[in-house]
């Protein structure tokens, strides 16, 4: 138990960065965890140079989604969609497989959650609204 | 480790150990309060599935060869057993099923949808399952129909006042209530919704899913019009299930699978159906189900009296334990519930309170439950679940009583 509820993922959980209530129709993009009916919806502010400003979110999610918010609202800002991209990419190759590295920093309080499988798909929620709610690629 | 029950892990007048050693499952060091998501099977009825798919194994119906009579014996064995223990007039108003959900869905979608035109009303309960309640939606909206929500009294339970005012003799076609609610633990007055349904000239299904295991069951007594549960719910196994109807009515029923075993007669053109029931069992069907259910029904109906009181005073214990917990909501009615809470632990997730709960070998259920309209009802996304069995032991709601106390210890 204490893999999954690691001091570091309860900081976030119960102070999550970013997170806050938005008005309806404002956010960008959304997601919904059927199985469970944990609902995220993500807000972008993008810099003049197109980089992220802040992403704002209102979430209902349990612990593990929460603080993958809050972790993930942090790290993105300053990226371009592409870099956002990327990251969203890396991050799925990693969580509940190869883990994270050092350079992934506080991400690594997922290490072990392949442990809880059904929890995987908390730690992705923040990244299925982020997909929702980024400008189409012009890729 | 195993966690074998104490004698006094139990009710006085009854030892839930020696009903845990029919069942291998539990010599696992898991409290297995999940159970009106799925019972765990006794050996009794894993030997009769077993025994049928070793020694009896052919299709029925079909064959004339001795395993094919044997196989037919014990699949129609298993229809009559299923229409005793409803309170069935006779076994041919017995089709078997998946489950619960295919029941209903056979009904609305070839019976109700037959009948129901635009502006005819349809009435679902504010407490229903999903399974209860989108079937009889896409038939409102195939056919234009309105489908209305019988409310709720402020503790959970039906309101009956609202739906007999709202029942119109002229628009409402059919009623859909479930026997007991899957988070509220009530238990519903159905013969009440059954005979204003009547008035009003409507049909009722009745969702019976969380009631097999624990009540007697009489269609009968109940008045209603269809009955539909699940095996996995009782003691059977999964995937299968059974729906019981008038007859009157089943005549009337169109099947919704085409194929072999259901007809009469296939010429190029056209075909006939069998007779009730065959005609809507298409298919070869799950035949070690149905005698894995029959094995299930006379298990539940040799359990004594004192197994399902302690059910009772289990299900008592943990309401009473939690209640007295600060930050903790228990939802339901005080009066008429059986054998399950549903519950909400202030600043803990649903699924962190499971979790921590599963970290120490508590199974419950989190989420919405199936149950989203009840959910926006509650003012909750979603809730925790414990629900009980005879095997359950007091030891083991009091392992997830102190689960909970963790659980907020660790979150708030």
């Amino acid at each position: 138990m204490s893999t999954l509820y690691q001091a570091a993922l309860l900081a976030h959980a119960k102070n999550p960065y970013g997170a806050t209530t938005l008005a309806p129709g404002v956010e960008d993009g959304e997601a919904l965890n059927t199985g469970c009916g944990d609902e995220i919806r993500v807000a972008f502010s993008w810099t003049p140079e197109q980089c992220l400003e802040r992403m704002t979110y209102e979430i209902y999610g349990c612990a593990v989604s929460m603080a993958a918010a809050s972790m993930v609202a942090r790290r993105l800002e300053g990226k371009t969609p592409s870099e956002i991209r990327t990251m969203a990419a890396a991050f799925a190759d990693r969580i509940g497989r190869t883990g994270f590295e050092e350079e992934w920093g506080e991400f690594q309080v997922f290490n072990g959650i392949e442990r809880y499988p059904a929890r995987i798909h908390c730690a992705m929620l923040v990244w299925q609204a982020i997909e929702h709610a980024l400008p189409p690629s012009k890729g | 480790m195993s966690r074998q029950a104490k004698p006094s892990s139990g009710t006085p007048g009854f030892d839930p150990g020696q009903l845990r050693s029919q069942f291998a499952i539990l010599e696992r060091d898991i409290a297995w309060l999940d159970n009106a998501a799925t019972t765990q099977r006794p050996e009794t009825v894993l030997l009769a599935m077993d025994r049928f798919s070793r020694h009896h194994n052919a299709n029925t119906r079909r064959s004339v060869h001795q395993l094919g009579m044997e196989a037919t014996a014990a699949y129609e064995g298993a229809r009559a057993r299923v229409a005793q223990f409803l309170g069935a007039g006779a076994p041919e108003e017995v089709i078997f099923t998946s489950g619960t959900t295919a029941a209903i869905n056979v009904v609305a979608a070839g019976l109700a949808r037959w009948e129901i035109g635009p502006g005819d009303e349809i009435w679902v309960s504010a407490m229903e399952h999903h399974s209860n309640w989108v079937p009889w939606q896409q038939v409102a909206h195939a056919m234009g129909a309105n489908l209305k929500v019988i409310p709720l009294l402020p503790e959970g339970r039906l309101d009956l006042a609202a739906f007999r005012k709202g029942l119109s003799g002229r628009r409402t076609r059919w009623v859909a209530i479930p026997w007991v609610s899957n988070v509220l633990g009530a238990v519903n007055e159905v013969r009440e919704v059954c005979d204003a349904a009547h008035q009003a000239g409507a049909r009722v299904l009745v969702d019976g899913a969380q009631g097999v295991a624990h009540l007697p069951v009489d269609v009968a007594e109940m008045d209603c019009d269809f009955f539909a549960f699940s095996s996995h719910k009782m003691y059977g196994p999964m995937g299968s299930g059974a729906l019981w109807g008038r007859r009157k009515l089943l005549d009337q029923m169109q099947p919704l699978l085409f194929g072999g075993e259901m007809i009469a007669r296939v010429n190029e053109e056209a075909s006939t159906w069998a007779e009730v029931p065959y005609r809507f069992e298409a298919g070869t069907p799950h035949v070690p189900g149905a005698i894995g259910l029959d094995a299930a029904i006379q298990w539940v109906q040799a359990l004594p009296q004192a197994a399902h009181t302690h059910v009772s005073s289990l299900t008592q214990m943990a309401v009473e334990g939690l209640a007295v917990m600060k930050g903790v909501q228990v939802w339901g009615p005080t009066e008429g519930r059986i054998s399950l809470v549903s519950f909400s632990v202030k600043g803990v997730h649903a699924h962190d309170v499971a979790q921590v709960l599963d970290g120490r070998g508590v199974a419950v259920r989190a989420g919405h439950m199936c149950a989203q309209p009840l959910m926006r009802h509650l003012g909750i996304e979603s809730a925790v679940r414990a629900s009980f069995a005879p095997y359950n032991t007091q030891e083991e709601v009091l392992r997830l009583l102190e689960g909970i106390l963790a659980a907020q210890e660790l979150f708030t």
